[in-house]
């Protein structure tokens, strides 16, 4: 740990519902913008299956009819995040940094740069050799996407973040047109790799290389505990007190 | 980075905490985003603008603009119904990044009340607000 370092406070979470995340981060945004929360912030959880559209995106991307979908189970939402069409489901680690970016004095661009290049050591931990592409941002493994970043800045706070593919199932990323980008595959760590890779032991990686890149310590902290006053407007708070979520009682 | 102090400020406008700013043009006023916000953002992508007639209450969000993979949403200066946007910045949304207050500007509004023009920084007041962030 770097004594010297900023502290941004790391909340894990559960596998998550992708409505109760969004709700979460905005009222965690909500309150960092009305000057109630000044810590910054990381969120780092696994989403339920789902896609989602940024403000970029269309329906245009799907390549399957709504039909096949409702069978599948797996909705479809709208964001206010940059960037197109994705899924999100277990095994994909997604990472939600919540950060006032004007005052950590990080322009916008740099910061999706970083972000990259914490997912680009994540992989060399693992020998892949993953890069930029000038095709598209995030992170790609040759012709194939790795990790994605969509964010929105609101009020000079950032949030949203990356999805970076551990050991999540590909085959719904073939039903859409991944970031938009006809003709563009996607590849997790797994399928580089062909044999298992412990999605614990690459959230772990990826952390150290968040605290490396942004020269941060990442500091634990229990949503429950520390940010009940931010989140009890929420729908998130439900899940936390109802029965079947009980983390907060560890 | 640039440093603060090598930011443009213009002193015919005035600015708003989210960094647009505002120019009274008869008894319109002019919006756009400051040098500081465009340089934050980095490479403007998109512009998403309001249509003709909107109409917005001061701080209400009017639309946004975006970088690669990342939106920033765009705050009334001032309450008041759009006017015109910006059309060139549909072919062209890197004139905000060029000329911030010039060809890059994104509205005009017709205010509601002109007095919340007032409550706006001035230059002077904007660029110590710039130099707390640094």
């Amino acid at each position: 740990m770097n004594h010297n370092s900023k502290t941004w406070l790391l909340i894990e979470l559960p596998l998550t519902d992708y409505v109760e995340a969004w709700n979460l981060q905005r009222a965690l945004v909500a309150a960092k913008a009305r000057g109630e929360l000044h810590d910054d912030l990381v969120l780092s959880l696994q989403h339920s299956p789902v896609f989602t559209i940024g403000r970029r995106g269309g329906r245009e991307h799907l390549k399957v009819t709504e039909d096949f979908l409702k069978r599948s189970g797996i909705p479809v939402i709208e964001v206010e995040r940059g960037g197109n069409i994705t899924f999100h489901g277990p095994g994909q680690l997604v990472v939600y940094p919540i950060i006032d970016l004007e005052a950590a004095g990080i322009r916008v661009d740099e910061y999706v740069c970083r972000l990259e290049e914490a997912m680009i050591r994540t992989a060399a931990a693992w020998g892949i050799s993953a890069g930029r592409n000038p095709l598209n941002k995030g992170v790609w493994v040759g012709g194939n996407k790795l990790g994605s970043i969509g964010l929105t800045i609101r009020h000079g706070v950032s949030f949203h973040g990356l999805a970076f593919n551990v050991n999540v199932r590909l085959d719904p990323f073939s039903w859409i047109n991944p970031c938009g980008l006809d003709g563009v595959g996607v590849t997790s760590l797994e399928r580089e790799l062909s044999r298992e890779v412990s999605l614990t032991a690459a959230r772990e990686r990826l952390m150290s290389h968040i605290e490396e890149v942004f020269d941060v310590n990442l500091v634990q902290r229990n949503l429950c505990h520390d940010f009940q006053e931010h989140i009890c407007m929420t729908r998130y708070s439900e899940m936390y007190s109802s029965d079947s979520y009980n983390s907060c009682n560890s | 980075m640039k440093k603060m102090s090598e930011f443009r400020l213009p002193d015919d406008v005035r600015y708003s905490e989210d960094h647009e700013w505002a120019r009274l043009e008869g008894d319109a006023i002019r919006v756009g985003i400051s040098d500081y916000a465009q340089d934050q953002l980095g490479d403007i992508t998109f512009v998403g603008m309001p249509n003709v007639g909107d109409a917005f209450s001061q701080k209400q969000e009017f639309g946004t603009v975006e970088s690669t993979k990342a939106v920033s949403e765009l705050f009334m200066p001032i309450g008041g119904k759009v006017l015109e946007v910006n059309e060139a910045l549909e072919e062209s949304p890197g004139l905000v990044n060029e000329d911030p207050y010039g060809r890059g500007w994104l509205i005009l509004v017709k205010p509601d009340n002109p007095d919340e023009f007032n409550s706006l920084m001035t230059k002077g007041d904007y660029a110590k607000r710039l130099k707390g962030a640094e």
